[in-house]
């Protein structure tokens, strides 16, 4: 033991210069997908500025490099993505998109947080209403609910409504799929000892349902942001004047590839922002639950 | 949850009601929506346009599926999914894989694994019609996309959680990494794989019906939207019916088929647990 102890002192002294090989390998994760994306991006910007074709011209002669020359109509450019994103930050016009998509993102998935998972809670807890609602969810669940987009332009029109319909009728049923999961999930045990003691069946709900239930809610909730973000796009491009979805796809339409593509930005920032978010709460709420769950 | 208090033995009609409790109650619901949703179209509840009625659909189908534009509607859609998700098996399990095996491979692709998986595909709908115009391709490059990462993230997920003994015994023995990998990390992804497959059908099926509503010339989806833009209800229904009937038998088939694999899954697994 005491001899480790003497050996110690170097080896820290030679951490404290690491060799360029140590370094690497330490950062490695690091390096290598910053490296990647580097290179995906230095491409895609050769490619639409034609510098692989005068590269590779006197090799390939003229007819063949041209074809490693795409043009920006179809591709843009990391550094067009930039301007344009600088130029529609400056002119406003990105603000009133994302404000337009944000609005109706927080309708829509507050609306589904409000109706689906007490509606999966009550599945759960309530064995008939189990039985009577049972075939339409899981039919609606086994179903790309995009497909009730037409009938809902039919029903609502094109407006704010039934955008906000559209991203609550995607988001809805995995959280109400995930409070059913937690409340079938519940310690049986726990279930039975609260019975024995004649407890009502409010206080078992609140007290052993509930606090089984919140990791189940919070994967429902990672689940359900995927979709509303679907639905938010989704509804944008077929009833909509505004927003991201109406930018990519008005954009598209028009071949103005830099916006379509500054849209796509935007949502991927949102994505990453909302996916941190609820990886935050999970972790914090993961002290919570119970050990009879997760057995 | 509140299952029997009531210790009596039931006799009769009220036991064959006890024992198919969940089968009654469950067709009687059905039964009741479609009388209700036939009422409200009978008796005009509801401006019949918006609605249609069960009976309207129901000759609308038989109509539908005698039309040979149908049928090729719904060839195109099969077609679109089929290259599209044989393609993204193709390339997601052996991409699963590497990344699996290979921490520095894993390194390079997660970034655009990340990226891909928080973005919605569709959001590239618009770029990928530029590029490959509205026929089928750029559907199957849709469905592609979409069912792509469930089946990556799971088969690498499969990689990842290969049994830590078994791994131990074949190095004990020498077993080279090839070997390693054939016997004991390929078997034990293969349920993996088939979960990743699962979760990928919904997206597949996803993007058809996104793709085709965006813009396509014929398929499942272009039925539906080109039905709801000439205000034919009963029609577009149709349309949803299969869509849907597609979705749930899809989804029996691959919940039989990946409990089947489940047996592959190593047994210790299931003891650690």
């Amino acid at each position: 033991m005491s001899r480790t102890k003497v050996m110690n002192p170097p080896v820290s002294r030679f951490e404290a210069s690491p060799s360029p090989l140590q370094v690497y390998l330490r950062f490695e994760q690091g390096i290598l997908g910053t490296f990647s994306i580097i290179a995906v991006l230095l491409i895609w910007q050769g490619l639409s500025t034609g510098v692989f074709a005068d590269w590779l011209s006197p090799l390939l002669g003229d007819q063949g490099a041209s074809k490693l020359w795409i043009k920006p109509i179809f591709i843009s450019s990391p550094t067009r993505v930039v301007a344009k994103t600088g130029e529609m930050m400056a002119s406003g016009e990105l603000w009133e998109h994302l404000s337009s998509s944000g609005i109706s993102f927080i309708l829509g998935s507050t609306i589904a947080i409000v109706v689906g998972i007490p509606l999966g809670l009550a599945i759960g807890w309530y064995r008939k209403l189990r039985y009577a609602l049972e075939p339409f969810l899981l039919a609606y669940n086994a179903t790309p609910q995009v497909v009730f987009i037409p009938l809902m332009i039919i029903w609502t029109g094109t407006g704010m409504a039934t955008r906000v319909l559209i991203i609550a009728t995607v988001t809805f049923i995995p959280l109400t799929m995930s409070a059913w999961t937690a409340v079938k999930t519940a310690d049986p045990r726990l279930l039975k000892v609260a019975k024995s003691f004649c407890s009502s069946d409010y206080q078992r709900f609140r007290d052993i349902i509930l606090p089984t239930s919140i990791p189940f809610l919070l994967s429902g909730l990672r689940l359900g942001i995927g979709r509303a973000m679907v639905g938010v796009v989704v509804g944008e491009i077929y009833a909509a004047t505004s927003g991201v979805g109406y930018l990519i796809n008005v954009s598209g339409s028009s071949f103005q590839t830099d916006s379509v593509f500054v849209g796509i930005a935007m949502i991927a920032l949102f994505g990453l922002l909302l996916t941190a978010l609820i990886n935050s709460i999970e972790k914090r709420y993961a002290k919570w639950r119970p050990s009879g769950a997760a057995k | 949850m509140s299952t029997a208090i009531d210790r009596r033995a039931p006799t009769g009609l009220r036991r064959i009601y006890e024992q198919n409790e969940r089968l009654i109650i469950g067709v009687g619901s059905v039964i009741a929506f479609l009388i209700i949703w036939e009422a409200a179209f009978r008796f005009s509840w509801v401006n019949p346009t918006f609605i249609s009625g069960p009976s309207q659909v129901f000759l609308a189908a038989i109509k539908t599926f005698k039309s040979a534009d149908f049928h090729t509607d719904i060839q195109t859609s099969a077609l679109e999914f089929i290259i599209g998700y044989l393609m993204s098996i193709g390339i997601g399990v052996p991409l699963g894989l590497a990344t699996g095996s290979s921490k520095r491979i894993s390194y390079l692709v997660s970034p655009f694994v990340h990226i891909l998986n928080i973005v919605p595909r569709i959001t590239l709908l618009p770029v990928i019609i530029i590029w490959f115009g509205i026929g089928i391709w750029s559907k199957v490059l849709v469905v592609f996309l979409g069912a792509l990462i469930p089946i990556l993230i799971s088969t690498y997920g499969g990689v990842k959680t290969s049994e830590e003994r078994f791994m131990k015994v074949a190095r004990s023995f020498n077993a080279s990494p090839s070997r390693t990998f054939i016997t004991i990390v390929l078997p034990g992804t293969v349920p993996f794989i088939f979960t990743g497959i699962k979760y990928g059908t919904g997206r597949a099926l996803l993007g058809v019906i996104v793709g085709e509503l965006y813009a396509a010339t014929a398929g499942i989806g272009y039925f539906i939207a080109a039905a709801g833009n000439s205000l034919e209800t009963d029609k577009m229904l149709v349309g949803v019916g299969v869509v849907i009937a597609v979705g749930l038998i899809a989804l029996e088939v691959l919940n039989r088929v990946e409990k089947r694999f489940d047996r592959w899954r190593p047994v210790v697994e299931s003891e650690k647990s």
